[in-house]
């Protein structure tokens, strides 16, 4: 790019007219030893400039940080002492030293975006400047292919469209964290490969992840590949849940997730491609698949990615990653494991007592009504029935104990062969009613819409040693 | 498939055992560890709701080929 110790450089392009304004005002400097003008576009331009250099790779541009053509440099020593931005007749004067410059035009004339900044440029130029810190395998597609296509036959997808993990995507996404692209994050299951940050980054590419979702779905990762959270059986067994994730804290706000109405539902970015990351980087890093080690028997439809966050502002309960150790102020994420929700209606009660034992009426068909102590459960507890929590001041812990007392089941309805049902506790034991969830096997959040009297119990699976436990892990904040 | 692996690891002869259902799942696990072929005995499928002399039988159904398995 050879560029000047001594004497006046100017960058320019065909395609400004501020540039073309200005082309014989440098072939009037050009008559004296000491202009070099590098050209972004067309190196033919501009005509009468005797040393006129080719720019169209923009290194030279990209070395002088070129915001806007033209852009005229002078170097005294090897060292930049002045610059003018656009044309302005005093300006140029003053800084070349040669008085009447440009006879005819206007006295000042604003310049044009530089190359370097057109959006299909800027792609190529990050992957030219940082590409090379990139460490995963470069897949070659053929101008035949289609992108999309390509990547459904390549086995990339879940079975919906996602986005081609170009270079310049990946470290687009890469910068939505200070944690370098080579830095492990977990050994995913079920081949127990190592997933770096990079390889999350691209599976959030998949996803549809913007970069500043990047740390919540590194955090998710890390919480799901733990041996408490069990992602290995969660994806081998056969029962149908796959792993949820609720989000707490302020990165909620800042990254636009939903917590309001249809919160467990469609329609949020960061809701709905958050989840779906942390399910791509099990298939694709850890390569769990259907028909491979997921076993499912039926599977649902929150595995192609389930996540939402916590209606902390307006909930009566301690917000969930507090009450799960958190500091207050971070932002942290749950991960568990998740059925697809249903709703459980209570429009009648007003008294917390009567709310909470309706409730766990919800919950008592967790699993099967007649089993106990196997399954764990998430309640997701919407506005209009944490009012009447709230009304009453009762907080987390309040209804806790009163779904805990509600959900003491007698023996004689669940042993075996009660009810004409042959499934259910074993027969034996002391007659004392049995609890329906293990300690802390149950899970309470707050979320969803200001109208309906809907609450949503989510079956969880197995839980405890074995099986899955609640992981919570602190999500690092993105800038 | 992973404890079978670890075991052999240790210098533990090992032999891979599930129900029928799961031929596909313990093949993509075992190439997905670097095996082309594992030692495998496949009992009939179901097992879940099988009763305590079900699964008794079907244990010593399986014994003759487990102990083949683990001894060639």
């Amino acid at each position: 790019m050879d560029l000047l110790d001594e004497g006046l450089v100017a960058v320019v392009k065909r395609d400004c007219p501020t540039c073309q304004l200005v082309e014989p005002v440098l072939a009037d400097l050009s008559r004296a030893p000491g202009l070099r003008v590098f050209t972004q576009d067309d190196p033919a331009f501009p005509a009468g400039v005797a040393d006129r250099r080719d720019d169209t790779a923009l290194d030279a541009s990209l070395a002088l940080d070129i915001e806007t053509v033209p852009t005229l440099v002078r170097f005294a020593g090897g060292v930049e002492t002045g610059r003018v931005v656009g044309w302005s007749r005093a300006q140029w004067t003053e800084l070349t030293g040669v008085a009447d410059l440009g006879e005819g035009l206007p006295e000042h004339r604003p310049g044009c975006g530089s190359r370097t900044l057109d959006p299909d440029v800027a792609d190529e130029l990050l992957v030219r400047a940082r590409g090379g810190s990139l460490r995963s395998r470069r897949l070659e597609i053929s101008a035949l292919e289609d992108e999309a296509e390509a990547l459904f036959d390549r086995g990339f997808s879940d079975g919906l469209p996602v986005v081609a993990p170009t270079p310049a995507r990946v470290l687009r996404m890469l910068d939505g964290t200070s944690r370098k692209p080579d830095e492990v994050v977990a050994v995913v299951p079920p081949n127990l490969v190592e997933a770096t940050v990079e390889k999350v980054a691209i599976n959030a590419v998949l996803a549809g992840c913007r970069p500043e979702y990047l740390p919540v779905v590194l955090a998710a990762v890390e919480a799901a590949c733990t041996d408490e959270f069990n992602a290995h059986g969660l994806l081998a067994t056969t029962w149908a849940a796959g792993p949820a994730i609720v989000v707490n804290g302020p990165v909620r706000a800042e990254i636009g997730m939903n917590w309001a109405g249809n919160a467990l539902g469609q329609g949020n970015r960061a809701n709905s491609t958050i989840g779906r990351a942390l399910q791509l980087v099990i298939r694709n890093v850890g390569g769990g698949r259907p028909q491979g080690v997921d076993r499912a028997a039926l599977g649902n439809p929150g595995k192609v990615g389930f996540c939402f966050a916590e209606d902390e502002e307006g909930s009566p309960f301690e917000p969930l990653a507090q009450s799960r150790g958190v500091p207050a102020g971070r932002s942290a994420v749950t991960v568990f494991a998740a059925e697809g929700p249903r709703g459980v209606v209570d429009q009648i009660s007003r008294r917390p007592e009567s709310l909470a034992r309706s409730l766990a009426l919800g919950l008592r068909g967790v699993v099967h009504p007649k089993l106990v102590r196997g399954f764990d459960a998430t309640l997701v507890v919407c506005p209009e029935h944490a009012r009447v929590f709230a009304d009453a001041g009762w907080d987390r812990a309040r209804l806790e104990a009163a779904l805990d007392e509600a959900l003491l089941l007698d023996r004689a309805e669940i042993t075996r062969g009660a009810g004409g049902i042959d499934e259910g506790v074993p027969p034996g034991g002391s007659d004392q009613p049995l609890p329906k969830f293990r300690p802390g096997g149950l899970m309470i959040v707050h979320a969803g819409g200001g109208a309906g009297m809907f609450s949503a119990v989510i079956g969880g699976w197995a839980g405890g040693p074995g099986g899955s436990a609640p992981v919570t892990r602190e999500v690092e904040p993105w800038r | 498939m992973h404890d079978f692996v670890a075991l052999e690891g240790r210098g533990v002869v090992a032999a891979f055992l599930a129900s029928s259902e799961f031929v596909q799942a313990a093949d993509a696990q075992a190439r997905a560890l670097g095996y082309r072929e594992v030692p495998s005995v496949f009992v009939p499928h179901p097992i879940q709701d099988r009763t305590d002399e079900e699964m008794r039988a079907l244990a010593d159904a399986a014994l003759e080929e487990v102990l083949a398995r683990v001894t060639r």
